[in-house]
């Protein structure tokens, strides 16, 4: 069975099936085939049929050109579209239009260096093709690095139907033991996808092409992640300098006043008047009030009484003589 | 100086201490809220072990209610006009000073570290969510309730989690490509569309990242401590330099 099938042997092939005998020939030129067609026997009474069947052919060919003949990844914008081990499909809608009752689509995935094996493999081989390359051993070093997996019946994706939302999950059943189960594809590989059409009695009757090369991205080890200090934001940057500035002038002033309030009594004696000789207290109880308080003494200079409250105090040249 | 400047002065201390104090209360109650953490954000700061914006949050507790009564003890000694009395507050309130600088100074260096980029909180994330020790649980437990209540998934986005291996991918990645908290839900609390969800619908999924919300909540937290305490302490600075004058001044 031919792998690729471009529309108008398609369409070939649905004419024979409305007037037989036409393909007798493998000869796809336009203008041989609508001759055959105009000086086939059953013409001139199918005219009309004819020409209905033709526009219809026409409508479906140019609709036939949408199809898709190969997996795709899904349209829709999914955040997990292509991970690093799933990737997520179009549904096979209209990829295999032959009616076939009770075949499957099934899908195979596998990495891209693979395709080749797989494609020799199908030719060859006449066991069953599904046990091919059971899922557990799919990827080991010298296995065949592809398996297969069953998307659904041909009956459930109808070409008259086509919608864009319906998605297929390849990995969908992370990482499984089954032989065809849909399990999880290799971390960071390069992988590529295939629909094979399969009838009740597993026997291969159709394929799609390949798909193109799909990469999926490898999954980051989260020690790569550097958490250190990103930068250092101004806000930080002003308060420290400020604040340290503050201490610091504060801790200085403190200084200083304990300086300036300490030296003052030094400074004080030098600044101010020094008694002079010539000041004289008059002491009226120097006979019997001796130890106790002065009630005579004159409270103009009781200020300085502290200075003169003890003879060491006292002017030492005492009273001149006026 | 003459008795009336002397008086004007003692009355200009006077006020001064009476702000600050009412300040210095502020910043306690402040600094109070900081330390409940109402957001229960602190599994974040605590298991990375910079939590050194709480710890700033507790210095300025003590501090706050250390300007307030302090302050007090100030009216009182001016009003005294003792010196003596003055020199004790002077001394006492340069101690605290220097303790509210550095809670100051901590909480704004040490919100840097943790929310200066979202690595370190994506990477945490990412090594303890879904971890079945304490700290995983705590881990765990936060970030569910970000996730649920702020209406976002991973640190930067839902890619987080399919971009790097992770402690959840490991235990769940076969089945989840990230935490069901991710997905929107009914007001049942039922996952809208699990299906959807899983393979990342835009309409099924909250396609933001939490980063914005943590980083708005330990800024908050930090400018709370370190940018109120800043200008708590240029007042009691001023009324320090003030305080100093008038000390000079008395006797």
């Amino acid at each position: 069975m031919k792998n690729s099938l471009p529309s108008l042997q398609l369409l070939l092939i649905g004419v024979d099936s409305y007037l037989p005998g036409i393909l007798l020939s493998t000869d796809t030129s336009q203008v041989d085939f609508y001759s055959r067609i105009y000086l086939h026997p059953c013409y001139k009474m199918k005219t009309n049929t004819v020409i209905s069947l033709m526009s219809l052919m026409s409508i479906w060919m140019w609709t036939g050109e949408g199809q898709i003949f190969q997996p795709e990844l899904t349209s829709n914008a999914f955040l997990a579209k292509v991970t690093s081990n799933t990737v997520i499909l179009k549904q096979p809608y209209c990829v295999f239009n032959q009616p076939c009752p009770g075949c499957e689509i099934w899908l195979v995935a596998g990495l891209c260096s693979a395709n080749g094996t797989f494609d020799a493999l199908v030719n060859s081989s006449t066991t069953n093709i599904l046990s091919l390359s059971p899922y557990p051993t799919a990827f080991n070093p010298s296995s065949n690095n592809f398996f297969l997996t069953r998307v659904g019946l041909l009956s459930d994706f109808p070409c008259n139907q086509y919608p864009n939302d319906r998605y297929f999950v390849v990995g969908a059943d992370g990482i499984c033991s089954g032989v065809n189960c849909n399990g999880v594809l290799p971390d960071g590989s390069t992988v590529c996808f295939k629909y094979l059409l399969i009838d009740a009695n597993r026997t291969l009757i159709n394929s799609s092409n390949w798909s193109g090369n799909i990469t999926l991205p490898k999954l980051l080890p989260l020690q790569t992640i550097y958490d250190g200090l990103s930068a250092r934001s101004g806000a930080m940057v002003v308060i420290t300098t400020i604040l340290c500035v503050a201490a610091a002038l504060l801790l200085l002033l403190f200084l200083i006043m304990l300086c300036v309030t300490c030296c003052r009594p030094t400074k004080k004696d030098s600044k101010q008047i020094s008694v002079m000789n010539s000041i004289r207290i008059p002491r009226y109880d120097t006979h019997n009030l001796k130890e106790r308080v002065h009630p005579y003494d004159n409270p103009a200079y009781q200020s300085d009484l502290k200075n003169y409250s003890t003879s060491s105090t006292l002017p030492k040249n005492g009273a001149r003589k006026l | 100086m003459g008795a009336g400047a002397l008086t004007c002065l003692m009355f200009v201390v006077i006020a001064l201490n009476a702000i600050a104090a009412a300040a210095g209360l502020a910043l306690f109650a402040v600094a109070i809220w900081v330390a409940v953490d109402g957001y229960k954000l602190y599994p974040i700061s605590g298991v990375s072990g910079k939590d050194d914006i709480f710890a700033a949050a507790w210095i300025a507790i003590f501090t706050g209610f250390a300007f307030f009564l302090t302050c007090i003890y100030g009216i009182f000694a001016a009003l005294k006009r003792s010196r003596g009395f003055m020199m004790v507050y002077l001394i006492i309130m340069f101690i605290i000073f220097l303790f509210e600088c550095a809670s100051a100074i901590t909480a704004a260096t040490n919100r840097d570290y943790l929310v200066g980029n979202s690595n370190l909180v994506k990477k945490q994330m990412l090594q303890y969510f879904a971890d079945s020790s304490t700290q995983g649980k705590q881990i765990t437990q936060t970030w569910n309730r970000v996730m649920e209540q702020v209406e976002c998934c991973g640190a930067d986005g839902p890619s987080d989690w399919i971009q790097y291996n992770s402690t959840f991918k490991q235990m769940f990645g076969s089945t989840y490509i990230w935490p069901l908290s991710c997905c929107k839900r009914l007001s049942t609390f039922e996952v809208e569309d699990k299906e959807g969800c899983m393979v990342g619908k835009a309409s099924t999924i909250f396609p933001k990242g939490c980063f914005q919300h943590i980083e708005s909540v330990l800024s908050r937290y930090t400018w709370a401590v370190s940018w109120y305490g800043f200008s708590v302490l240029m007042l009691v600075f001023f009324t320090l330099v003030i305080a100093m004058i008038y000390y000079m001044q008395l006797e």
